[in-house]
């Protein structure tokens, strides 16, 4: 898990509701936030939106971090993505991953990359998966399917799916994840 | 929900459950330690799928909407007549209160910012070096340059941190006194390689930086 990676002070201080830890998570991963909504929403002012509101609801909910619930950069990742997804899914945007895979350079020219080492590593451990892990997750990551469309979609058991998800995530963050 | 949420901690770290879904594992995680750690183990996983997508910069904008989320926002308004009676009210009863509370207020700034500093000093590998000159002050930085805190020791008139480069002097801050001790925490930087501390225009010590 990440949690080494950060000091306790912070994750402490973030669990207290206090100020300055805050504003210190957001200095450390504003980039991966934003990045993050990005990868979601497709353009920057909606990303810009999802990481305002996200760290808003966030903010006014004390309580909405433990330490139970790990490293805070992961806890803001997920948080962050799932408003993005909501967003999608309000707006009724669901871009097809070719689609969005083939529009991405040109959206992406007027933005400074900040990792572009990173560039494709998701896609190349995507493709290392088993298909049958990898379809699902490739439903959920990046079309924001839900577990039930993705069964429909795929017309299997809707237990079949969430276990392959539940598989090929597992794996996925297994070979992202820098060695410790 | 009594049972474990096993695959459903992806499902959920993925954003794909329902709000009733959502309720019952957060409801199950809060009393279950192994369903914590099953679901921290899943946000560290999307997480690192999020990592390794290619990383843009946050703008500008951002940065400034997000820090007006927790920092108090100015009160704007008043008519001169209000603020007429608000000075006056000041001036003859609460100016002892309206001190304190300055006082309180640029501590309790202080102190966010050494906690930042020494949650930083704490976390992240650094650097220290010594400043020569009239000041006895040092500069501990990040090894990456990406932040900066100065502490000075025994300044007796307040010191401004100034960036130099290319002939040219960039005033980064004022160095903020903590009794016998004065510092500036820069949380967020690029790479400088020579400050120095200037009493008013006049540069008093400076320090070279290694990366």
């Amino acid at each position: 898990m990440q949690a080494h990676a950060e000091d306790s002070a912070l994750a402490d201080a973030f669990a207290a509701h206090e100020r300055w830890a805050f504003d210190e998570a957001y200095a450390r991963y504003a980039s991966l936030l934003y990045s993050t909504a990005y990868h979601v929403v497709g353009n920057g002012e909606d990303a810009e939106d999802v990481v305002h509101d996200a760290l808003a609801r966030i903010w006014r909910s004390p309580g909405a971090y433990t330490r139970s619930r790990g490293a805070i950069r992961s806890f803001l990742v997920v948080c962050v993505r799932n408003e993005a997804v909501s967003r999608v899914r309000s707006k009724q945007r669901r871009l097809r991953l070719v689609e969005r895979v083939a529009a991405e350079p040109e959206e992406h020219d007027e933005l400074r990359v900040v990792d572009v080492i990173e560039h494709d590593r998701l896609r190349n451990a995507m493709t290392k998966l088993p298909p049958e892990q990898r379809r699902p997750l490739e439903l959920a990551y990046f079309e924001q399917l839900s577990h039930t469309e993705i069964a429909r979609t795929l017309d299997q058991p809707l237990g079949t799916v969430k276990s392959r998800i539940a598989m090929g995530l597992r794996k996925l963050g297994a070979a992202l994840q820098p060695p410790s | 929900m009594n049972e474990h949420i096993s695959e459903s901690a992806a499902l959920y770290a993925l954003g794909l459950l329902e709000p009733p879904e959502t309720n019952a594992i957060d409801a199950h995680v809060a009393a279950c330690e192994a369903c914590s750690q099953a679901l921290a183990q899943a946000y560290d996983d999307v997480a690192a799928a999020a990592s390794a997508q290619p990383q843009y910069a946050a703008p500008a904008s951002l940065d400034a909407r997000v820090g007006s989320l927790w920092t108090p926002p100015k009160k704007h308004g008043w008519s001169l007549r209000q603020l007429g009676a608000i000075a006056a009210l000041l001036a003859i009863a609460l100016l002892p209160t309206a001190y304190l509370l300055h006082r309180e207020q640029t501590m309790h700034r202080a102190m966010l910012a050494d906690a930042g500093l020494f949650a930083r000093m704490a976390s992240s590998p650094h650097r220290m070096v010594a400043f020569t000159g009239g000041a006895d002050a040092k500069v501990v930085y990040g090894n990456d340059g990406s932040w900066y805190g100065v502490i000075v020791r025994g300044a007796t008139r307040p010191l401004r941190l100034v960036w130099m480069h290319d002939g040219q002097r960039t005033m980064l801050g004022q160095v903020q006194s903590r009794g016998d001790l004065a510092m500036i925490y820069l949380p967020e930087s690029h790479r400088m390689e020579h400050l120095a501390l200037a009493d008013g225009d006049r540069v008093v010590a400076e320090a070279k930086l290694a990366f």
